[in-house]
């Protein structure tokens, strides 16, 4: 135990001293000031925007979009990558597609999403769901996968029925991986629609920062990353918290 | 007679490029969304030298950051995954730095580079460099400390460990990781010549999407896709060849370890 507090210690310290780094260096004029503000600077910047009303439309913009693409991407993903794993003849037929589809740049297709949908709130949800259902698929391929076929078939033979066994035994044995894929899907969801809102919107935070960079205004550029950055790594380690307790319940039956 | 699956498989396919040349024509699908294969296929030879120039210009940006991107990332991959205790001081940091949309980075290269081809060199190396890492260090902690031991006990110098030993195993960690750096730094190369740019294949599909030419853009979309996967055939080759000159050595050194 002491150990890993040592750990978690030392990774503060590294921080701290990148976080120094970044405050002293512009001050001390070893880096120019105007490229990169200190960072007392940028959070003064950001504890402004966070209280800004305006600031605060922009926000909702972009998460009402990623929820409503994460809400469509998830389930449609995970169903229909269940579907395909748990058919043997599917399977074969949609794995090496679903494959193809995930290895290609999906980011490259985003102008024809302009060109059928044009710039609107559909528009961004739809790309953001198009940039995410693929990994979701895969992750629910590689749940399948992880289902162990005499786990079923015991439960079977106790006489367990159909629901009985999706709940005590495919949910049970998929949920880490499912997690996993909440987790990916989350990330890849809002890297889609900030890219879509930088590449052409009338809103949202993507919006803003796109706007500010053609300004040059860094303190804000830096403070809107500050956000989003903070919002990304709070959700992930929320899931990861998640999975962890997952785990331990899973490691005490 | 019933199909195999391959057979269902490549008959997709060509039913998705009929419908794709078929539905737009028929106009069941708008034109402006969908141009037909035709149509892209002579928008791309029709403007061949304009490609060829902006694809070279994208190749060239594409190069240079791999080299930072991969040689960077498996670098520092290989040394976190082999020391126990900067994996646990770092991996934790870096892998929540992979949450981080990376995009929203862009604006700020562009801010300190100007928008030629530093700013997408900078931006397509940092979009690869962790995931070559995080694939790297954990590949590298799968390796059989075994062969290490044996290696020592046989009194192999750290230089030898290092070069006969770990790099040798480490390979086809390393090729795969290579695989999904390489095509992040693509699509971070394209994605920041469609946001500002003046040059290059991502440009084009920008300036043709105001312009409203869909079968210019899609020409464009083709030849980014043929690059992602040209590339992915590559490392493929290679891993292939790799992996049979580590057979080799294995079937070689078997009796060699039966007799000593």
């Amino acid at each position: 135990m002491a150990a890993r507090y040592e750990t978690a210690l030392i990774r503060l310290i590294i921080i701290a001293l990148l976080f120094g780094a970044w405050e002293f260096a512009p001050r001390a004029d070893l880096v120019n000031a105007r490229l990169l503000p200190p960072a007392s600077e940028v959070f003064t910047v950001f504890f402004g925007l966070i209280q800004d009303p305006g600031f605060h439309g922009h926000l909702a913009t972009t998460l009402q979009q990623t929820l409503t693409a994460f809400l469509i991407a998830v389930p449609v993903g995970a169903l229909l990558g269940i579907l395909i794993a748990e058919n043997r003849f599917a399977g074969e037929v949609f794995k090496p597609l679903v494959f193809f589809v995930f290895s290609i740049p999906k980011s490259i297709f985003l102008p024809m999403f302009i060109l059928a949908f044009g710039i609107s709130f559909w528009q961004k949800v739809a790309f953001g769901v198009f940039s995410t259902i693929f990994i979701v698929m895969m992750t629910a391929f590689a749940a399948v996968a992880s289902v162990r076929s005499d786990h079923i078939r015991v439960a079977r033979s106790y006489g367990a029925n159909l629901r009985q066994i999706i709940a005590r035994v495919y949910l049970p044995s998929m949920t880490p991986v499912l997690l996993e894929a909440v987790r990916l899907a989350m990330i890849f969801n809002f890297t889609g629609i900030l890219l879509a809102e930088m590449y052409a919107s009338r809103a949202g935070v993507g919006n803003l920062i796109g706007t500010w960079g053609r300004g040059f205004q860094i303190p804000q550029i830096m403070a809107g990353i500050v956000t989003v950055a903070g919002l990304s790594i709070l959700f992930n380690e929320l899931v990861r918290w998640f999975e962890r307790r997952c785990e331990h319940w899973r490691g005490d039956r | 007679m019933r199909l195999d699956a391959t057979t269902v498989r490549r008959l997709l396919i060509v039913l998705l490029i009929v419908a794709w040349e078929v539905l737009p024509q028929a106009g069941l699908v708008p034109r402006l969304f969908l141009p037909p294969v035709s149509a892209t296929v002579a928008a791309l030879w029709g403007s061949a030298p304009e490609y060829a120039y902006h694809l070279w210009v994208t190749l060239q940006e594409v190069a240079i950051s791999m080299l930072f991107a991969c040689v960077g990332g498996v670098a520092a991959g290989l040394v976190i995954g082999n020391s126990v205790r900067l994996r646990q001081l770092l991996l934790p940091l870096a892998s929540a730095g992979f949450a981080i949309p990376l995009v929203i980075l862009y604006p700020l290269f562009t801010a300190w580079f100007g928008i030629g081809p530093e700013s997408k060199i900078v931006f397509a190396s940092v979009y690869g460099f962790l995931p070559t890492l995080l694939g790297t260090a954990a590949g590298v902690q799968t390796i059989d400390r075994h062969l290490v031991t044996v290696a020592r006990s046989l009194g192999a110098s750290r230089f030898q460990q290092i070069t006969r030993v770990f790099l040798p195993a480490a390979i086809p960690t390393v090729l795969s990781s290579l695989r999904i750096g390489g095509a992040l730094v693509i699509v971070g190369v394209t994605v920041a010549e469609m946001l500002t740019s003046t040059a290059g294949i991502g440009f084009l599909i920008s300036r043709y999407r105001t312009l409203l030419d869909s079968p210019h853009v899609f020409a464009a979309i083709l030849l980014v896709l043929a690059m992602a996967i040209a590339f992915d055939w590559l490392v493929q080759l290679i891993e292939r060849r790799v992996a049979g000159w580590q057979r080799a050595i294995r079937t070689e050194q078997a009796p060699a370890a039966a007799y000593s």
